[in-house]
């Protein structure tokens, strides 16, 4: 009965979010299509008369770029790592938390710190912690002449200093200090959905077990993890979407170059490519930000696939 | 309590049984909190490393030895970020930045909201399906060509172009309407019988009503502003409209930022003090809005 | 699903409109050669010149200090400038403001920016306005040529004035406003100490090293700021290619430069050298440090406008060692090449051919005023552009004559740039030039310090991968 009436009511609250949508949402994606299909389209080129013609080429370059499969195997492989290892340490620290009484309070504040700090800042703070200042490292005329305070750690238990994001450093210990620094990050939103959630879980439940007397493992598999799995479910989902569009992390630690000295780009991402590709290359970082969007929609699919599948509601 | 209580119980009926399931709860306790406390510290390290850092001296700071706690305090070094890093040139930015575009998301998303939560309009659901839809998408999609729109516009380094292009968040607009959805609507239909305006309405009633959202949702835009980084590097390169993030990125590593960490650290505990009080005071509302955000369904 | 595809589809139509406008908003920027207007320069007309820059404040009092005296001459011109940033920053900016039309009249620009704002033809080139016989009334009663004279064209230090002509296209783009180069700082206390030969060549450099490392193993001998530098520089002393400003721009995948970067590698290893980026932060920073402490340096090859920063502690009235300043080493010491580094100034295309003029009177009075020249020296430490400069009496007096290694260091690397006038080159410039440099930089660090067992397949790979790059990020 409202309804005609409305109509043009509700045009008019909309109206703003509509017209600033249109111009930085909806513009934006049919603009890109067209820079995407541009050859070799750049803005500063257009402004000095040049003409692109259709085609896919942008596409080509972007798939034929020799760094493209180390961005998407960075992208990848840092979704891989930090996704499981992040939601796993949650859901412990989370039932750890919902199980103890004193303390509670002030250990749930300290684990949600890390989420109302400036991610570039701490980035800052990880880097000074594994930095290392000398010369020649690994080599047989090493010098070192600050070890960075996690490797002083490491000596005071007895290990060899590593070298984390220095010259010469392994890939392998650049993905260590990413993958602790990314779950560092994302344990806190986890933490608190699923402590939320724990808290929401019917007590009932937990007492028939205790009834039943059932061991606490089986109380663990069979109760709380299928009943949390509505939230288990959006933070995988989110953060995989999120774990796609990695960058500002790596900037933290390693700076604009994307990886240590003497190997840069060496831990660049998806989203580090598009941003490289976007002061020169319009066309060029449309595209694979196309590219990019495609992933994250499969990926999204399947998660969504295989969450309806595993999830209890 | 109970749990102490359930003990007691227990003990008076089976007792072999009780002595070893006290040990063992004791036992799963101290493990709990040894877990609990050794994650805490680890969580909490980065921040006692920057604090104490940032009082050093740059000798004490180099040793190859490091000390856990420094031996000079040099609250010094504060003084010199603050001058450095023209950090409060940058701070005032940020807040202007932060307050403006938090009210003016503010009102757009109460309107949004009430649009889809209480009025009837053809393609409604169609409408809101297509925004949920915008969601998925890669915001480095719209970077580009919302860089050249806002040069087109000539809006490059001003507040403008820091606070217009993400005036509107479908996640917001999102669960506004989810709590608006929980109102009866008997309450808006008795107010239509009473001749009460929609806006009237929506100040009186809803609003009120949706208050907890409302605040965490200023609170997260308010945190965004502070944290965003790549949209005002990219259009705001001029010191004048800078914001923290940015400036505290250029002014330590880009002159000479390897010369003086304990400095840059400072600079960094000052940025992320304002963000550590507005936790402190209001933890309560942040944990409400980031859980509810989640359990979304 | 169906629903939300209607929905998106509806949205996009909804957008096209806003598609059209906003896709014909580019404007266009005015192409081809500048014509000087018959007429000259209008005297009457009010004329409002910006001037983007990187000085900082003490910088920016200098040229407050000149810009009243300009308008001694021409009081109709109004100087606006302002500091954007770093250089990088000017760039960006000004990129940016091309693209709608609203680029500033002057700005600092290196060789490689003007190629990019080339791309949209949007810089002057000069050379009808340095030919220009037009006379110009100035407001004291005197003319002047609106051109450059000869006697003024001869009074630039020849290797700075040529770089505004590395474009490839024969023009003249640029006009250098202030530079600097790199020098060789060494420990002379530490050298007198021990009896060691300052290196003039790169051979000699291995020997010091060699010595010193003998002396203090705990030392890193060299330490060299810019990789970049040291790989262009090293290019232009033994003749090698490294870019063609025309053709195929990127020629410096070849035996010999593969020869010096192995070379290096070998002293990287042993522990004769390092860098700014492989230690971590300037290599100054080691120069200067207490030589009794590990891993201090005794020879750095840096700016030469940063020496303030190659100056030791100070206790009491003295220094912890005297420092000396001299050229950098040479492959060929009778033919001996310097990089020049520092701001050049660009003029922009204007609807008003106005505006040019009064933009070209004010770059000519920059660069070719001595007095300007010399006092912008001695505040940033940069070496003044024309010849004439150190002649003025003030500029000699107090700054010249006292360079020592002290407090004076900063005058003593002007000295010592002046002095090798003859020996500065220039590269070529096109629009990717500074993907080339940012390549051999980082072929430079990932060279010396990767750790391998076949050398040579490595720094054969990292120059084909830096070739390629600079093919990507260029084409």
């Amino acid at each position: 009965m409202v309804e005609s009436k409305h109509s043009w009511k509700a045009w008019i609250y909309l109206a703003p979010a509509i017209v600033l949508l249109l111009i930085f949402t909806v513009w934006p994606i049919i603009n890109t299509l067209r820079m995407a299909f541009l050859e070799g389209y750049s803005t500063m080129g257009a402004v000095g008369g040049a003409t692109y013609e259709f085609g896919i080429g942008n596409f080509k370059q972007v798939l034929e770029y020799k760094d493209f499969l180390t961005c998407l195997g960075n992208t990848m492989l840092l979704c891989v790592l930090t996704v499981p290892i992040s939601t796993i340490l949650a859901l412990l620290i989370a039932v750890c938390l919902n199980a103890i009484k004193p303390l509670q309070r002030l250990l749930q504040t300290i684990f949600f710190l890390p989420y109302v700090t400036n991610s570039i800042a701490i980035g800052m703070v990880f880097a000074a912690m594994f930095n290392m200042v000398g010369s020649a490292f690994g080599g047989e005329n090493e010098l070192i002449i600050t070890a960075g305070i996690i490797n002083n750690v490491l000596g005071f238990f007895g290990m060899d200093p590593v070298n984390w994001i220095n010259a010469g450093s392994s890939y392998g210990a650049n993905m260590v200090v990413m993958v602790v620094y990314i779950v560092w990050n994302a344990l806190p939103f986890k933490i608190l959905i699923l402590l939320g959630g724990l808290q929401s879980i019917n007590k009932q439940y937990y007492d028939a077990a205790k009834v039943d007397g059932t061991s606490r493992r089986r109380v663990f598999t069979r109760i709380t993890v299928p009943l949390l799995s509505p939230m288990l479910a959006y933070v995988v989902i989110t953060d995989f979407i999120g774990g796609f569009k990695e960058y500002s992390s790596i900037v933290g630690i390693f700076g604009e170059d994307m990886g240590p000295t003497g190997d840069p780009r060496r831990l660049n991402t998806m989203v580090g490519f598009i941003y490289d590709a976007l002061a020169n290359h319009q066309g060029r970082a449309s595209a694979a930000a196309l590219i990019l969007f495609g992933i994250i929609f499969v990926v999204t699919l399947i998660n969504l696939y295989v969450s309806k599948k595993k999830t209890h509601y | 309590m109970s749990e102490l209580k359930n003990k007691t119980m227990q003990e008076k009926d089976l007792k072999k049984v009780s002595a070893m399931s006290k040990i063992g709860k004791i036992v799963v306790m101290v493990l709990l909190y040894a877990f609990l406390i050794t994650m805490a510290v680890i969580v909490i390290f980065p921040f006692y490393f920057m604090l104490i850092s940032s009082v050093k001296t740059l000798e004490e700071y180099q040793r190859s030895i490091p000390t856990l706690w420094p031996e000079v305090i040099r609250l010094s070094n504060y003084v010199e970020a603050f001058n450095t890093g023209n950090l409060g040139r940058l701070f005032v930015n940020t807040m202007i930045v932060g307050i403006v575009s938090t009210l003016l998301s503010l009102v757009i998303t109460v309107l949004s909201a009430f649009a889809f939560a209480r009025l009837e309009f053809k393609g409604k659901n169609a409408l809101f399906a297509a925004l949920l839809g915008t969601m998925m998408i890669p915001g480095e999609l719209f970077t580009i060509t919302n860089y050249a729109t806002v040069n087109d516009f000539g809006w490059m380094n001003t507040y403008t172009v820091l606070i217009v292009p993400f005036l509107v968040s479908i996640f917001y607009i999102y669960l506004l309407r989810q709590n608006f959805m929980q109102i009866p609507n008997e309450l808006y239909l008795a107010a239509k019988v009473d001749g009460t305006s929609d806006i009237k309405y929506l100040w009186k009633v809803m609003i009120p009503l949706a208050l907890p959202t409302l605040i965490s949702i200023t609170i997260l835009k308010m945190m965004g502003a502070w944290n965003s980084y790549v949209w005002p590097r990219l259009v705001a390169n001029e010191e004048a409209y800078q914001l923290i993030t940015n400036g505290l990125r250029n002014a330590f590593t880009d002159v000479d930022g390897n010369a003086n960490i304990p400095v840059q650290m400072a600079a960094v505990a000052i940025v992320s003090f304002p963000l550590f009080l507005v936790f402190i005071f209001l933890r309560k509302y942040i944990m409400k809005g980031v859980s509810r955000s989640g359990i979304k369904g | 699903m169906k629903k939300r595809f209607v929905a998106l589809f509806l949205a996009v139509i909804m957008c096209l409109p806003l598609f059209l406008l906003v896709g014909c908003n580019n404007k266009k920027t005015a192409a081809g050669d500048f014509v000087v207007p018959e007429e000259g320069f209008d005297t009457s007309k009010e004329i409002t010149i910006t001037f983007y820059h990187t000085m900082g404040a003490n910088l920016r009092e200098v040229l407050d200090k000149y810009i009243p005296e300009f308008n001694k001459l021409y009081p109709n011109i109004k100087i606006e400038h302002k500091q954007v940033g770093s250089y990088d920053d000017v760039r960006d900016q000004i990129k940016t403001e091309i693209t709608v039309g609203n680029q500033p009249n002057i700005a600092y620009c290196y060789p490689d920016h003007v190629a990019l704002y080339n791309l949209a033809k949007a810089v002057v080139p000069l050379d009808s306005l340095i030919d220009s016989t037009v006379e110009v009334k100035r407001d004291d009663g005197t003319t002047e040529v609106l051109g450059l004279t000869d006697e003024q064209k001869a009074d630039f230090i020849k290797g700075y004035y040529e770089e505004g002509k590395q474009f490839g296209d024969g023009k003249m783009y640029t006009l250098p406003l202030s530079k600097s180069t790199e020098v060789l700082y060494y420990n002379k206390t530490f050298f007198d100490q021990h009896g060691l030969k300052v290196p003039t060549t790169w051979d000699e450099m291995e020997k010091v090293c060699e010595q010193i490392k003998k002396i203090d193993p705990d030392s890193i001998p060299l330490g060299y700021d810019s990789e970049a530098n040291w790989f262009i520089t090293m290019c232009e002393q033994q003749g090698s290619d490294y870019t063609s400003a025309t053709g195929d721009h990127f020629l410096f995948d070849n035996e010999q430069n593969r020869a010096f970067v192995t070379r290096f590698r070998d002293w990287y290893q042993k522990g004769y050298v390092t860098t700014k980026e492989l230690s971590g932060g300037y290599t100054s920073d080691l120069f200067k440090m207490d030589p009794n402490e590990k891993g201090n340096s005794y020879m750095c090859i840096g700016s030469s406008a940063g020496a303030s920063y190659q100056r030791p502690a100070k206790t009491g009235d003295k220094y912890l060692f005297q420092v000396d300043i001299t050229t950098v080493p040479q492959v060929d010491p009778k033919n001996p090449k310097v990089i020049s580094q520092g701001p050049s100034l660009c003029i922009f295309n204007k609807a008003d051919p106005q505006e040019v003029l009064a933009s070209w009177l004010f770059v000519e009075f920059l660069t070719t005023t001595p007095a300007f020249q010399a006092d912008f020296s001695m505040t940033s430490g940069y070496v003044p552009v024309i010849k004439s400069a150190a002649e003025d009496a003030i500029y000699k007096s107090d700054f010249l004559e006292l360079a020592d290694g002290g407090d004076y260091i900063q005058a003593l690397s002007v000295k010592v740039g002046l002095q090798q006038e003859a020996a500065y080159y220039t590269s070529p410039a096109f629009n990717g030039s500074s993907v080339a440099r940012d390549q051999v930089g980082l072929l430079m660090q990932q060279c010396l310090s990767s750790k391998t067992d076949d050398v040579a397949k490595m720094i054969k790979k990292a120059f084909e991968d830096a070739i390629a790059e600079c093919k990507y990020q260029a084409g």
